[in-house]
């Protein structure tokens, strides 16, 4: 009797286990043809000494990887890769930081604040783009007007014209525009924290600084672990953006790796090469994966919260 | 289940998109891609595919408009992919790409056939004639010039300058209470490019190539050409290193420049606020000794893709509607002004001197017309073609160049220096 | 002053920075689009336009597909919603409710997705979905984007679907139902605060793509929004009025929508807690 219940259990069991699987499958197979598929076929071309997209290739071993490495242009990108994701993480970090406080404070039209405080991040890059490039423009440009007018500078800036003021606002543009969905995604978080633990800390008389450091940014650590793993993914992979306003200049200054491998890809016509190019860009990135998880990933009784 | 229902409805939505572009198709269909975005070329050039669809009942033509922006990127995946088009707008060095791709007819016959019936000026077929053939059916000339504000000129007291010192001086004295004295784009593209090689041009260093192919771009000359392009980027407004054709239009034509080097943008003039009484337009100042002064020109050319005879025909009996006068002029006039006539008949065809701008700023578009005889394309000099140059071009090298100059305060010396090993690297 | 009266003035101060930065440069492109041409490039530009014209709405409207471009934007973005929605459901259900061996690792791979930049997907793909005969079809648009915006949303359906107690999964079992009756009426219920996020997610996400969408589409009648928007920018001339006129029409349909539904993100999402 007790073996057949067993048995019972142990099939409905399997039967559930089967059905997970199945139930991910789709998305799994889906991925699997739109990334893997492509992956593979990448590493394939970076062996292969292709030129123009669609001409053939001879098999060249790891020429690519050897001409990629010694030239003079693979080192530099990396490292304004590099800049690019911290000044990013930083600044992204910092204004959603600030915003979801300001957001989790009581005042009136908060909900309405919540809502449109999104607004940024519906826009489509072309839009940003094209806004951004005027704002900051010397024919008629805002910015650069209210700054005359206030005295804060005494000429216009050409705000694409140095290596150093491009990267910067290409930063604080690709910033304005993804903040807000962090600001969101760090407000839920602070949703998630039981408020009495708040309300006990207050009858400790801990001050503000101190619930945000004991209380607020523990309770968000999974949180921020996801959106610094996730954003650093996404911001690392920006193209668009750099592409659309600098492509890649003044003199090189913005072109980080993915404007690189599009460069090599396209204008040189090196297609090996540049698939070269992008196989070791992703053996950094998954490095660099891997080493976060590792150091960073939460630690918890939870299983399901531990990523390692 | 969900994922039956799922598999089921990709299933549904491929089969539907598989049966779309089974339509029923009598009539020989032509696909045109240019890359003549704004608006009312579209417009334009919409309103001839309509006029001759009609006249044709045998031939559907139809345009799909691209962008320069990403047709190195398209075109030759579409190639690959098999839904090229039939014909293929082209400037001299796209057209060596997608040769290397095999996919460019030669039409040696039907460009004979038009320089018959319609003549073409010298500077049309050369850029498009390699290894004994040519490849691509010139439509349109496009040129250079020093455009400037006459009342700017008036109030400082300034004649047209003629050498680069005067020039210098000109745009220093022009330069001050919110104006600068010329604008010089220093970006990475084509405008950049054209800029730059103008200089080049007026100092002596239109040559790229030796006569056996080999590159002769680190020469005095083209150290004198960048050192003149850095002194003069200094009386430029400072987010020139991020101009391109437009952003010198509107600074010419909002009054904060007095000098561009440009195309003949009559239209954007004119709705940037620029007065016609107040436009100058002058040929490029030379620098002392230089015996050969010009400027830049562009030809642009319609490539044939299908190797399908029954649409080859097709696609040149529309090109040749295209090239009757008064329909030529129609075409031209998509952009007043900057599209300038390859053809002896379409410098006389009554509706390319009709166009209402065209009226209006006639003695500036005839300076241009006129200057645009010296016209000449950097790599496509000294009567030979060499294909790697669409490599230099692609990459915009000759503005890389620049940019050293201007963003990077490198030597003029060492730029040409570094933008040599920069070809011999690209072209390798 | 005492002092709760100054937080609450700085508080005030906050919530203004915060929104102007927010909301100055739609304010800018709006009030802009209305000048006139010289107005816009004018050296001393006026906060609110002098006079105002519609001309450049006129022009964007008469001059591009706009409601073309815009109905395939709605298409493309419709469809990749859902099935961004059914696909990350079922597989957020499958991951965070049924025990199958490897789901934990299976979870934290799904967000590795975002490793492959898009750009150098491009290629291949580009290549695939040729052989497949899908370039210059929506279907390829929608293809990517799902790829795109499905991990991510996983993610955030976790908190949702980790929340709802497993006995009245068990108990709607015990009634008789079958997995799917208990998932479609049971669970996805009480996770609909989540998806309509990820529903809102996968919108955008398809709505402001550009890389994608600009070279898989070869037709104008196929273009989306932003490239069709791309393509008024052209490279030669630079009419800002009709620019603005476009971003200011790329916008709207999205801040319309966001009037109707937007507050079901935020909350969505608020309401979830999220949890990694």
């Amino acid at each position: 009797m007790l073996r057949m219940v067993k048995r019972k259990r142990d099939k409905r069991h399997r039967r559930r286990a089967l059905l997970g699987v199945a139930l991910v499958a789709p998305l799994v197979i889906w991925l699997l043809l739109t990334i893997a598929y492509p992956i593979f076929s990448l590493i394939r071309l970076s062996f292969l000494d292709v030129g123009i997209i669609g001409t053939g290739g001879d098999f060249v071993g790891l020429a690519n990887y050897q001409k990629v490495l010694s030239s003079r242009t693979f080192g530099p990108s990396m490292g304004r890769s590099l800049v690019w994701v911290l000044g990013n993480g930083v600044l992204q970090t910092l204004l959603a930081f600030v915003a979801a406080l300001v957001l989790n404070l009581p005042f009136r039209g908060r909900a309405l604040a919540r809502t449109w405080v999104i607004l940024p991040w519906i826009v489509p890059t072309v839009v940003a783009v094209i806004v951004w490039r005027w704002m900051l423009g010397t024919s008629g440009g805002i910015v650069n007007t209210v700054m005359l007018r206030l005295g804060i500078v005494q000429e216009q800036i050409g705000f694409f014209s140095t290596g150093a003021s491009a990267m910067s606002s290409l930063v604080v543009m690709n910033s304005w525009r993804f903040f807000p969905l962090l600001t969101i995604i760090i407000l839920a978080g602070m949703q998630g924290i039981a408020q009495d633990l708040y309300a006990a800390a207050a009858v400790d008389g801990a001050s503000a600084w101190q619930r945000f450091l004991n209380i607020t940014l523990p309770g968000l650590k999974p949180v921020l672990f996801v959106m610094g793993l996730v954003g650093t993914l996404w911001s690392v992979n920006i193209f668009d953006v750099i592409y659309l306003v600098t492509g890649g200049g003044p003199s090189r200054a913005t072109m980080t790796m993915p404007v690189l491998i599009y460069d090599m890809a396209f204008l040189q016509y090196r297609l090996g090469r540049a698939a070269a190019a992008a196989v070791l860009m992703a053996l950094v990135v998954t490095l660099f994966t891997i080493v976060f998880i590792y150091f960073l990933a939460p630690r918890g009784d939870d299983q399901d919260e531990a990523w390692r | 289940m969900i994922s039956k229902f799922v598999r089921l409805s990709i299933f549904i939505a491929l089969l539907v998109m598989a049966l779309m572009p089974l339509q029923a198709q009598d009539a020989v269909e032509i696909v045109i891609w240019h890359m003549e975005q704004p608006p009312q070329r579209v417009e334009r050039v919409q309103g001839l595919i309509d006029e001759f669809n009609a006249a044709n009942p045998g031939i559907v033509v139809s345009q799909d408009v691209q962008s320069w922006g990403d047709i190195y990127t398209k075109a030759p995946a579409s190639v690959v992919a098999g839904n090229a088009p039939d014909i293929l707008f082209a400037i001299p060095d796209f057209t060596p790409i997608i040769r290397e791709l095999g996919a460019v007819q030669v039409v040696d016959d039907f460009v004979a056939e038009i320089d018959e019936t319609h003549g073409y000026f010298d500077v049309g077929i050369e850029p498009y004639t390699s290894d004994g053939h040519v490849w691509a059916i010139p439509l349109w000339n496009m040129a250079h010039a020093v455009w400037y504000n006459i009342d700017d000129f008036a109030e400082a007291g300034i004649e047209e300058p003629a050498t680069w010192d005067e020039w210098a001086s000109a745009a220093e004295a022009l330069t001050g209470d919110g104006r600068y004295g010329i604008g010089v784009p220093a970006n990475r593209n084509l405008y950049t490019d054209q800029v730059v090689y103008n200089f080049m041009i007026n100092a002596g260093a239109s040559d790229i190539y030796n006569d056996d192919g080999s590159l002769r771009f680190n020469n005095e000359h083209t150290v004198r050409a960048l050192d003149f392009y850095g002194m003069l980027s200094q009386f430029s407004p400072p987010d020139s290193p991020s101009w391109a054709w437009g952003e010198a239009e509107v600074c010419l034509g909002s009054g904060t420049c007095a000098m561009v080097n440009q195309f003949a943008f009559l239209r954007s003039y004119e709705a940037n606020g620029g007065d016609p009484a107040n436009l100058g337009v002058m040929a490029m100042p030379v620098d002392a000794g230089v015996e050969d002064p010009g400027t830049i020109s562009y030809v642009n050319a319609a490539m044939i893709l299908t190797d399908d005879a029954a649409k080859q025909e097709a696609a040149y009996e529309f090109l040749r509607f295209i090239f009757q006068p008064d329909n030529y002029g129609l075409f031209l006039n998509m952009e007043p002004g900057l599209f300038l006539p390859i053809t002896e008949s379409g410098f006389e065809s009554e509706t390319y001197w009709s166009d209402p701008l065209v009226v209006k700023y006639r003695d500036q578009l005839e300076t241009v017309l006129d200057y645009s005889r010296s016209g000449r394309l950097f790599g496509f000099t000294g009567g030979q073609t060499f294909p790697s140059i669409a490599r230099i071009s692609a990459q915009n090298l000759l503005s890389q160049v620049g940019q050293l100059v201007v963003v990077d305060g490198m030597g003029a010396a060492d730029a040409v220096a570094e933008g040599e090993y920069l070809m011999m690297e690209a072209i390798e | 002053m005492s002092d709760s009266k100054r937080n609450l003035a700085i508080r005030y101060c906050l919530v203004f920075v915060l929104m102007f930065v927010i909301i100055a440069p739609f304010y800018w492109i709006y009030s802009s689009s209305l000048k006139e041409s010289s107005a816009i490039v004018a050296q001393a530009p006026s906060l609110v336009p002098q006079s105002i014209t519609l001309d450049h709405y006129a022009n964007l409207l008469s001059s591009s597909d706009y409601p073309i471009y815009l109905t395939n934007s709605v298409v493309v973005s419709v469809a990749t919603m859902a099935i961004t929605v059914v696909l990350s459901t079922s597989a957020a259900y499958g991951l965070y409710r049924l025990p199958f061996p490897g789901r934990k690792t299976l979870y934290r791979l799904i967000l590795l997705a975002y490793i492959f930049p898009g750009s150098l997907l491009l290629i291949p793909l580009y290549v695939m979905l040729s052989n497949f005969k899908l370039l210059d079809s929506q279907v390829a648009l929608i293809v990517v984007n799902v790829t795109f915006a499905a991990p991510f949303s996983v993610w955030l359906l976790k908190a949702f679907f980790a929340s709802i107690p497993f006995e009245l999964e068990e108990a709607s079992a015990l009634d008789g139902a079958n997995w799917l009756q208990t998932l479609l009426l049971i669970v996805v219920p009480l996770a609909s605060p989540g998806v309509a996020s990820v529903a809102i997610f996968a919108f955008i996400t398809s709505w402001t793509e550009y890389m994608f969408a600009s070279v898989l589409i070869v037709s104008d009648a196929n273009r989306t929004l932003p490239v069709g928007l791309a393509g008024i920018i052209g490279q030669y001339v630079i009419d800002w009025g009709l620019l603005l006129a476009g971003a200011g029409a790329t916008t709207l349909p999205i801040i319309l929508l966001f009037v109707l539904i937007g507050r079901f993100f935020v909350r969505g999402l608020l309401e979830g807690g999220v949890k990694a």
